[in-house]
């Protein structure tokens, strides 16, 4: 049986963007980690190079996050990155199903503005509902038990009290168990289209981005409704798994509102 | 006539004074002093914090238990008060005459919630009120740790109880 749907609770937070935005990013899943070089190469460049406005980062940009006071030299790196790109543009961040400790202290010291799950991005007429995804994968029964158990403030406090290292510890641990969980199944979970609609009624919003089902691509939900599923990024496999969806102003017009998937090296060369 | 005011006795944090715009939203006033007046209020939580937008409570017990509600009020968004920080508005789902008893506070300018057009997207957020004393105690409220709770995201890891309402 699948889990029962989140509600969403009203009034949703809401970030208004700038009538000057000619183009906005949305990237998510780049699971940084340091065994993954060449994928954390190919996200500073694109932190570095984008055309864009704004990004917004909608979860699952690290690998694994056990707390902002991780003080290892790889985390070190990302933070400097997120940080000379919070001052050349409007970063926005979004935690996912990985990394759902980021914490204040990483906002502060990266200039980047946190985001709410789910939060509405109104751009002129438009309204887009913005989610990690994970809260409507409502077939994964047994990740939406553990996800109840891990976002309650009891568990994080708890957790967030142990040593950094027993953290990590800890970590490391779920996640091997996590990979031999997607081992076992042949099909991933996705997103419960019933749920989205649900959610987009209540938003008010035609629009729903999100990330976490790995399975990037463009859905007609029916009713005038679109969902479009962000793409992890991976540099090492054939072809690369680099992909970028931009809201680009000049094109609202379009079939598709404006809204665009491509590969990393346009979103880039454009 | 003057306006009514409320205060907002929050435990372990102080007192929040509410002065209520009679004129300018009748039925909003009508409904929550009636809330009020019957002790609704009285043990009930702020169970949604979102620094930098809003604390939201008056419908749910300690525990996330949710209290029984008299029927939905109009809602009159249309009537000028904007969503400033420090106004008190009421909560709804989304249809936009379904407010019963929970009630927010703007910890921000939140010029999104405010009235544009009679449709169901553009209906807005009724304000009803504003906080007249007790700044500091809402900036506590805004900032307090808060994580997801059963089927709630952004509840308070303490439980910010509101002890008591009282119609002054």
């Amino acid at each position: 049986m699948p889990y029962p749907p989140i509600a969403l609770s009203l009034p949703l937070p809401c970030v208004q963007g700038s009538p000057d935005w000619q183009r906005v990013d949305f990237i998510s899943d780049v699971h940084l980690e340091e065994r993954e070089a060449s994928t954390f190469d190919a996200w500073v460049h694109y932190m570095d190079h984008t055309p864009a406005d704004a990004v917004f980062i909608l979860g699952d940009l690290f690998e694994v996050w056990v707390g902002d006071d991780t003080t290892d030299t790889f985390t070190a790196q990302c933070t400097a990155v997120l940080q000379r790109t919070a001052q050349r543009l409007p970063v926005y961040f979004m935690c996912g199903n990985r990394d759902f400790l980021v914490g204040a202290d990483l906002l502060r010291a990266t200039g980047m503005h946190g985001l709410s799950d789910p939060c509405v991005l109104e751009l002129g007429a438009q309204r887009l509902l913005l989610t990690h995804g994970d809260s409507l994968c409502l077939d994964d029964v047994d990740y939406m038990t553990f996800r109840a158990e891990v976002r309650q403030p009891a568990w994080q406090q708890a957790f967030l009290a142990r040593p950094l290292s027993e953290r990590q510890a800890v970590a490391r641990a779920l996640r091997t168990q996590s990979e031999t969980r997607k081992h076992s199944h042949t099909d991933y979970a996705d997103v419960d289209a019933h749920a989205a609609r649900t959610w987009l009624h209540a938003a008010q919003c035609q629009t729903l981005i999100h990330g976490h089902t790995h399975r990037p691509a463009q859905h007609d939900l029916g009713e005038h409704l679109q969902r479009w599923v962000l793409s992890d990024w991976h540099a090492d496999t054939t072809p690369a798994r680099l992909e970028v969806l931009s809201w680009l102003q000049h094109e609202v017009h379009s079939p598709t509102q404006g809204l665009r998937r491509w590969p990393l090296h346009q979103a880039l060369a454009s | 006539m003057s306006n009514p005011q409320v205060e907002l006795h929050i435990l372990d944090h102080g007192v929040i004074t509410i002065e209520l715009d009679a004129e300018k939203a009748p039925k909003c006033t009508e409904n929550f002093l009636h809330y009020v007046n019957k002790g609704h209020y009285d043990k009930t939580i702020f169970h949604r914090v979102i620094p930098g937008f809003m604390v939201q409570g008056g419908g749910f017990e300690p525990g996330m238990t949710q209290k029984e509600c008299d029927a939905p009020i109009e809602n009159e968004a249309n009537n000028g008060l904007k969503n400033n920080h420090y106004t008190l508005a009421m909560a709804r789902t989304s249809d936009p005459h379904s407010a019963t008893a929970q009630f927010f506070i703007n910890v921000a300018d939140n010029d999104f919630l405010n009235h544009k057009a009679p449709s169901m997207q553009g209906w807005g957020y009724a304000v009803f009120g504003k906080v007249v004393s007790g700044n500091d105690v809402v900036d506590k409220i805004a900032a307090v740790k808060t994580g997801r709770k059963g089927f709630h995201d952004d509840v308070p890891k303490e439980d910010v109880v509101i002890e008591k309402a009282v119609a002054l």
